[in-house]
């Protein structure tokens, strides 16, 4: 009651690393909900109480004006904590798609709520849009690259694909020197390791 | 102060003051745990978090009473050596919910009080935190307030960096959020 749980949820986003990710927590945050909609009855049943009597809300200040006024006040403060969860972790998702590209592991999709799925797939189609509409691929060289080769050692097993226009087969613990805009993405995955 | 998604300044006003109601309040009687009808009586002496506090303080139904790690013991304690005052215990957002009551209580030396005891306790935080990196000092740490502790990691960063660039470390980094080991997918909420 008063906002309690709501700082609960803050105190579990606050606990959780940075860059790393916490599954939804929908009970605590139902609660949250449930508790803000008795606080709007009580308030409503004091404001009714006070239209009974004929007293003016806005002038008057009795028992039920204080009364009421620490609903809303609570009402406020439960808003508040929760657009804060939802914000903090919306960032996160968006990060996640410029460290992860466009496919989540599934590790991570089940950690996220069903709205946060769609907002992390509706930011990865406007960032695709946008993107392709200038023709550059943002998503690589994040730190200003010094030789556009570098040498990788593969830790899982790729397979054949397609580097620099001729396939290469990335087994497991084979040495290549590839073109780091093609590593970039793989190495970000945990797939390759940067010698 | 901090922007309404900052979470800190959510935990910061959540910390709990000592108020003295100077109106009724009805259908709040949750808020005192004696009293007998779902009404707050007059005179009734209660604890509230700040968030609330401030908002009834505004509209002048309670007078409040500065939390107790505010008072002459502690700032006694301060005095004589700042360093060794263990803050977090008292309150992990000792020097925000400060400032949030300087407008509020009647005494005006609580400002300069705080101003007092993070200059006393920011050299040695500097200090630490740069010759300490790498290795935990878990019992210093112990003693930081939240802001502190910020202060201290924030140090302790920009010694890293310093070395990772003198040295040309590695730049191309694996995805932080895959760096812990990761656990088998299980239907248990993670507990953090």
């Amino acid at each position: 009651m008063f906002g309690r749980k709501g700082a609960q949820l803050c105190v579990e986003l606050l606990h959780t690393e940075e860059d790393q990710l916490s599954r939804f927590n929908n009970d605590l945050f139902e609660q949250v909900l449930n508790e803000t909609s008795e606080h709007f009855e009580q308030l409503e049943a004091r404001l009714t109480k006070m239209h009974e009597e004929g007293l003016d809300a806005q002038t008057t200040k009795n028992a039920d004006f204080y009364g009421g006024l620490t609903h809303h006040t609570s009402i406020l403060r439960n808003k508040r904590c929760l657009l804060a969860y939802i914000y903090h972790r919306a960032q996160t998702v968006q990060r996640l798609r410029w460290q992860l590209g466009a496919v989540l592991p599934d590790d991570i999709q089940s950690k996220l709520s069903y709205s946060e799925k769609n907002y992390f797939k509706q930011y990865s189609d406007s960032l695709g849009v946008y993107m392709s509409s200038i023709d550059l691929d943002l998503s690589v060289d994040l730190s200003p690259p010094k030789d556009p080769y570098i040498q990788v050692k593969v830790l899982e097993n790729v397979g054949n694909v397609y580097l620099d226009d001729q396939s290469t087969s990335l087994l497991r613990n084979s040495i290549h020197l590839i073109k780091r805009s093609e590593a970039e993405p793989l190495i970000s995955q945990v797939r390759l390791l940067c010698l | 102060m901090g922007s309404y998604f900052d979470l800190d300044d959510i935990l910061a006003e959540e910390e709990p003051v000592g108020v003295q109601f100077r109106v009724a309040a009805a259908g709040v009687g949750i808020l005192d745990p004696s009293a007998e009808e779902n009404q707050v009586e007059v005179g009734s002496k209660v604890e509230l978090p700040f968030w609330l506090a401030q908002e009834l303080w505004y509209s002048q139904a309670v007078s409040l009473k500065l939390p107790n790690f505010y008072n002459e013991r502690i700032r006694k304690e301060v005095k004589a050596d700042p360093g060794c005052v263990d803050l977090r215990s008292r309150c992990p957002y000792f020097y925000e919910l400060g400032c949030k009551l300087v407008p509020l209580a009647q005494d005006a030396t609580l400002g300069s009080f705080l101003m007092f005891s993070l200059r006393g306790r920011y050299r040695d935080l500097l200090c630490k935190s740069h010759t300490a990196a790498g290795t935990v000092t878990p019992k210093f740490l112990a003693r930081l307030t939240r802001e502190e502790t910020r202060l201290f990691e924030a140090g302790a960063e920009s010694m890293k960096a310093f070395r990772k660039w003198r040295l040309e470390g590695t730049r191309l980094e694996k995805a932080p959020v895959l760096g812990k080991k990761r656990r088998p997918t299980s239907d248990t909420p993670e507990n953090t």
